[in-house]
């Protein structure tokens, strides 16, 4: 499998990749599955519904207890839909079919390509980082909220203590010179994200094509098979690890350390 | 300065080269941002908003449900107690009009004792008082029917017609001797 996804059609600008159509498959199971838990929600749950609950409710709690009550009521919508978003894409890219359904490519000068239809979301960084751009934006737009424009730059740049005197200009120019560290970490955030995220699931899938290319044909399954179990808890680790990191950048520059949020 | 922009450039250069070996375009990205986006609108809306909706609805009617029951159960204490103060004081009350009916009763039956023994006083009173009536006007028949019997005895021993202050005498003389 290649680095990058593959477009299967060259119009629409070659948005139609092997990866794009898994995301595509992914939104519409989950908006199948919304609609289908809370499409006639009930005030005694039943079925789907109840699992839904429990899902969104363990969700909201988790990341109530690291963002407190007044930012996960706002921010939720965010954080929760990124967990599912990306957990739905992992679990969905270990679906037998996925990377090794496909057609040869032959070119003209010789040669062929093996162009599978299916890759998994979020082994294509224009995914990962789309996610995570997405989150530096509205980011961006809470810790301004939040802070206000003087606030947000003195939670980077101002001196953090009481300081008096000598001290206190001496501090000014530490924290200025850790503000730039600071900022400098901000602006790798997405990097960091996108690459975490993409290159552990990118790995996990070459890991499975790897193994399964071990034995012979008909056996190919079976080595990838007990990967596949870790595979599994990777695509939870991970999703949990993204939105987790989001909440604690998010939770970071919003935090008003003992001062009382009103 | 110049190093700086070098440095900068070097480093467009690079992030461009990491782009196209990942296969990094900005169409793809931009498209993946609007699935992204809209995953995470149709969560908000259809997911999350409802779910949400019904939990908080959930938690404050339990939170309600709890209030009302704390409620409820101030209530039946206070209702126990005022039902305990009221037996307490229905208690007395019924004491209290028993002891007084005892009291009535015994004050009626003492009432009553005391007319029936002067009923029977009366009745015995009377009952003397017709006897001794009846015993006078028998003694004052007897007188009577002696009178005429010492008369007439007279009468026929003597053969002659007593007048009657003779026989008045003879009457006196019997009575006296009774």
């Amino acid at each position: 499998m290649p680095l990058n996804a593959e477009s299967v059609t060259d119009s629409f600008l070659g948005i139609f990749t092997n990866s794009s159509i898994m995301v595509w498959f992914s939104t519409l199971l989950i908006v199948l599955f919304c609609r289908a838990a809370a499409g006639k929600i009930t005030m005694v749950p039943a079925g789907l519904q109840n699992f839904a609950e429990w899902l969104i409710e363990g969700l909201y709690n988790f990341f109530g207890s690291l963002l407190g009550d007044h930012l996960v009521k706002k921010t939720f919508w965010f954080f929760g839909g990124t967990f599912l978003f990306i957990l739905v894409n992992n679990w969905l890219a270990l679906m037998p079919g996925v990377g090794t359904l496909g057609w040869d490519i032959e070119y003209d000068g010789g040669g062929s390509h093996y162009l599978p239809l299916l890759r998994g979301g979020n082994a294509d960084l224009n995914m990962t980082s789309a996610m995570a751009v997405t989150f530096m934006a509205v980011w961006t737009f809470w810790a301004y909220q939040e802070n206000g424009i003087k606030g947000f730059v003195a939670h980077i740049f101002a001196p953090k203590g009481k300081f008096q005197g000598i001290m206190m200009k001496i501090m000014i120019v530490v924290f200025f010179m850790v503000g730039i560290l600071e900022v400098i970490s901000i602006l790798i955030r997405p990097i960091a994200l996108s690459f975490r995220l993409f290159g552990n699931i990118y790995g996990g899938e070459q890991t499975l094509e790897k193994l399964m290319m071990l034995v012979p044909e008909n056996l190919a399954f079976l080595p990838a098979l007990p990967f596949c179990f870790m595979e599994i808890l990777v695509g939870l680790i991970q999703a949990l690890v993204f939105s987790l990191l989001a909440a604690i950048f998010l939770n970071l520059i919003c935090d008003h350390g003992d001062e009382e949020h009103h | 300065m110049f190093t700086l922009l070098a440095e900068a450039g070097g480093l467009a250069d690079t992030a461009k080269e990491i782009g196209r070996t990942f296969g990094w375009k900005a169409p793809l990205f931009i498209a993946q941002v609007v699935n992204f986006a809209l995953v995470l609108y149709v969560l908000k809306r259809f997911a999350f908003g409802p779910i949400q909706e019904i939990l908080e609805k959930r938690k404050n009617r339990i939170a309600d449900g709890e209030a009302k029951l704390e409620e409820i159960e101030q209530k039946l204490a206070d209702s126990e107690q005022e039902k305990a103060a009221l037996l307490e004081a229905a208690n007395e009350d019924a004491k209290r009009l028993v002891d007084e009916a005892k009291e009535s009763a015994a004050a009626l039956a003492e009432k009553k004792s005391q007319e029936a023994v002067a009923q029977a006083q009366n009745i015995l009173a009377k009952a003397e008082e017709a006897s001794r009536a009846e015993a006078a006007a028998l003694k004052a028949e007897i007188k009577k029917e002696f009178g005429r019997l010492v008369v007439e005895t007279t009468t026929q021993v003597t053969g002659k017609t007593l007048n009657a202050t003779d026989q008045k005498r003879i009457n006196k003389e019997a009575l006296s001797s009774l």
